[in-house]
């Protein structure tokens, strides 16, 4: 096996400028090595260390869907020290990448399954990759019904316009946007996300409910579900944590005897229950 | 006969004969404190003490360490990777209980789906030659969990102190090939091998400080939320002393050095402790342990719960260094003592 310190390299091939805010960029890598992409085989919800070396390293979830072939992308949104150097980076840049790193979404337990996908702000990148994974000819039939609510603070940060227009055209996804505040020409949804769970009330009969998000927005949303009948089993999280190595070695990613790099980032709301509050 | 001696007069012999083939390191007075250093002159070993101050473990887990070094070539990055993991290197000198943390380092960076090949393969080119301990410290404790002063499977070659010499004991088919080179060693006899016995007898009976783990692991497993945790953070100052002077605390930061004027570099190791309120801080501001009662705690539940729940065993050989350590006197008996209270009180409530 490969020493798992040692980073793939990637060249950067594009880069979009998410937001009104500037402050969420989309950076698509490109493989040096063929053999390197080939190698890189990853789940929706799966996340990288991604490097400029010389500058420093952090890890990013994985924006892209693996049904997207050649290329893999990351949303950054200008942070620290490391993310603003991501900022700062150029097309053709070298950028060093180690992974895919972490469990993911658990695409094979949701087969057969409805999916219900509750989204708030910059959170959104996994869930990117997860809905466009379910969407994919290959895949579609293996999933029930999938439902999308994604909410910002306002229409200037709504992230992957493009894909999101594709999703409203198409019949076998329900994707509902909201925003915090109403806006000249917003034709969909306003208010917080829990209020639009509860007016969606998506139902609980085999259905797997996904929650990416603030804190506070993950809270109330989850409370809306469980007042309709919703299982800690049926919800899932993605956690994130500072980390250094992602391999379950540098010991600072601990939420009581588990590991968020290699025991999450994705855990149930049954299982966190389970572990100390230190999250 | 396996057994044999080595006299002490003749550990100038054995440090010549194996200099060559090993990167030689022994404890060594550096400033007034033991440490295992590497050694160019024999004279520079000491042989008269107790333990070191840093563990040994830094020998193969420096405190800072090269992970690959790298230079750029325009917009090109050349990574290079370390080629010096199989150097062959001997401790000469380790205790048992720094020699058992060895195992469990090993177990550690090997499991799960991730190899830390960097530390493993240094592993698997060090030789260990022990001796056991004669006058374990008032803050020795390792037969609390499940060591011995003279406790010989975690080393390579056993040595038993004898006064002017040692009995030298064969564990491990690395130990017979080094023994093997030996071949200058005299035989032991029976009375050798006695006096050993005697010696270890002596050890294991001196210990003073003693835990029942069984029952710590247990009452730490139901008592994560507890106010004795404010009681155990009141008085530490956060220093960090304990976990970096621990023989089996492996948490590390990874940093890129870079030399901006020549455009190249290295990614490096260091040594982190959970003792820092930095260790968790995340960029957004938010933080999982802020307060000082958090990381008290994580530390002695990462020992003595966790670690037992991932790999059925104690995270801890009983050295005591972090109870000599511990600027404040809040050391690990009284921390110990302190959690057991929440089981003697409830029962006394019963």
């Amino acid at each position: 096996m490969p020493n798992p310190y040692i980073p793939m390299l990637t060249k950067v091939k594009s880069i979009v400028s998410e937001n009104k805010l500037r402050d969420i960029k989309t950076i698509e890598l490109e493989f040096k090595k063929e053999e390197d992409y080939k190698n890189f085989d990853y789940l929706p919800g799966q996340f990288a260390e991604i490097s400029i070396i010389g500058k420093g390293e952090c890890p990013i979830g994985i924006a892209s869907s693996p049904t997207e072939e050649g290329t893999i992308k990351f949303t950054i949104k200008k942070m620290g020290t490391v993310t603003s150097m991501f900022h700062r980076s150029d097309i053709g840049d070298i950028i060093g990448v180690r992974g895919p790193l972490g469990n993911g979404w658990p695409m094979e337990d949701m087969k057969g399954k409805n999916i219900v996908v509750i989204g708030g702000g910059f959170a959104f990148s996994t869930l990117r990759s997860l809905v466009l994974y379910v969407l994919d000819d290959k895949h579609r039939k293996d999933y029930g019904d999938l439902t999308v609510i994604y909410g910002n603070r306002d229409s200037g940060e709504v992230l992957y316009q493009d894909v999101l227009e594709d999703w409203e055209k198409r019949d076998d996804i329900n994707v509902v946007l909201t925003i915090d505040r109403e806006e000249e020409g917003w034709k969909r949804k306003v208010g917080f996300v829990a209020a639009i769970v509860k007016e969606v009330a998506p139902s609980p009969d085999n259905a797997v409910a996904i929650i990416c998000g603030p804190p506070i927005m993950i809270r109330t949303a989850v409370d809306e579900l469980v007042k309709i009948g919703w299982k800690d089993e049926q919800i899932l999280n993605s956690l994130e944590m500072r980390m250094k190595c992602g391999i379950g070695k540098c010991g600072r990613c601990n939420i009581g005897n588990k590991y968020v790099c290699i025991d999450g980032p994705v855990f149930s709301l049954a299982e966190l229950k389970k572990l100390p509050s230190e999250f | 006969m396996e057994e044999k001696i080595l006299n002490k007069s003749e550990i100038g012999k054995l440090f010549n004969d194996l200099k060559e083939e090993f990167i030689f390191y022994a404890p060594k007075k550096v400033k007034g404190n033991i440490s295992f250093e590497k050694i160019s002159d024999v004279n520079e070993i000491e042989l008269e003490y107790l333990n070191s101050k840093v563990p040994p473990k830094d020998v193969i887990f420096p405190q800072k360490e090269t992970i690959f070094e790298y230079h750029y070539e325009g917009k090109d990055v050349i990574v290079e990777e370390r080629k010096d993991l199989e150097d062959k290197r001997l401790i000469f000198g380790i205790r048992p209980c720094d020699a058992y943390s060895f195992n469990l380092l090993e177990d550690f960076f090997a499991s799960g789906d991730y190899q830390d090949d960097i530390f493993l393969k240094k592993r698997e080119n060090t030789t260990l030659i022990g001796i056991g301990c004669n006058k374990p410290r008032q803050t020795c404790f390792c037969t609390s969990v499940g060591g011995h002063p003279y406790q010989k499977e975690s080393v390579d070659v056993f040595l038993s102190d004898l006064g002017d010499k040692y009995l030298v004991e064969t564990i491990s088919d690395k130990g017979k090939e080094l023994v093997n080179k030996l071949s200058w060693l005299a035989d032991a006899k029976k009375e050798d091998m006695e006096k050993s016995k005697d010696l270890a007898k002596q050890a294991e009976d001196s210990f003073t400080t003693k835990f029942n783990f069984d029952l710590v692991t247990k009452v730490l497993d139901e008592n994560f939320e507890n106010p004795v945790w404010e009681e155990i953070a009141e008085s530490c100052i956060g220093c960090s002393s304990c976990t970096f002077l621990c023989p089996t605390c492996t948490c590390f930061d990874v940093i890129d050095e870079n030399d901006e004027y020549n455009n190249r570099g290295r990614r490096i190791r260091i040594w982190d402790t959970c003792q820092s309120c930095l260790y968790t801080l995340e960029t957004s501001g938010h933080n999982p342990r802020p307060e000082k009662i958090q990381r008290c705690r994580n530390r002695i539940m990462h020992k003595f719960s966790y670690y037992p729940s991932n790999y059925d065993c104690l995270g801890c050989v009983g050295c005591g260094r972090c109870i000599i350590a511990c600027p404040v006197n809040n050391e690990l008996r009284l921390i110990i003592d302190k959690i057991l209270e929440i089981e003697n009180g409830e029962k006394a409530n019963a």
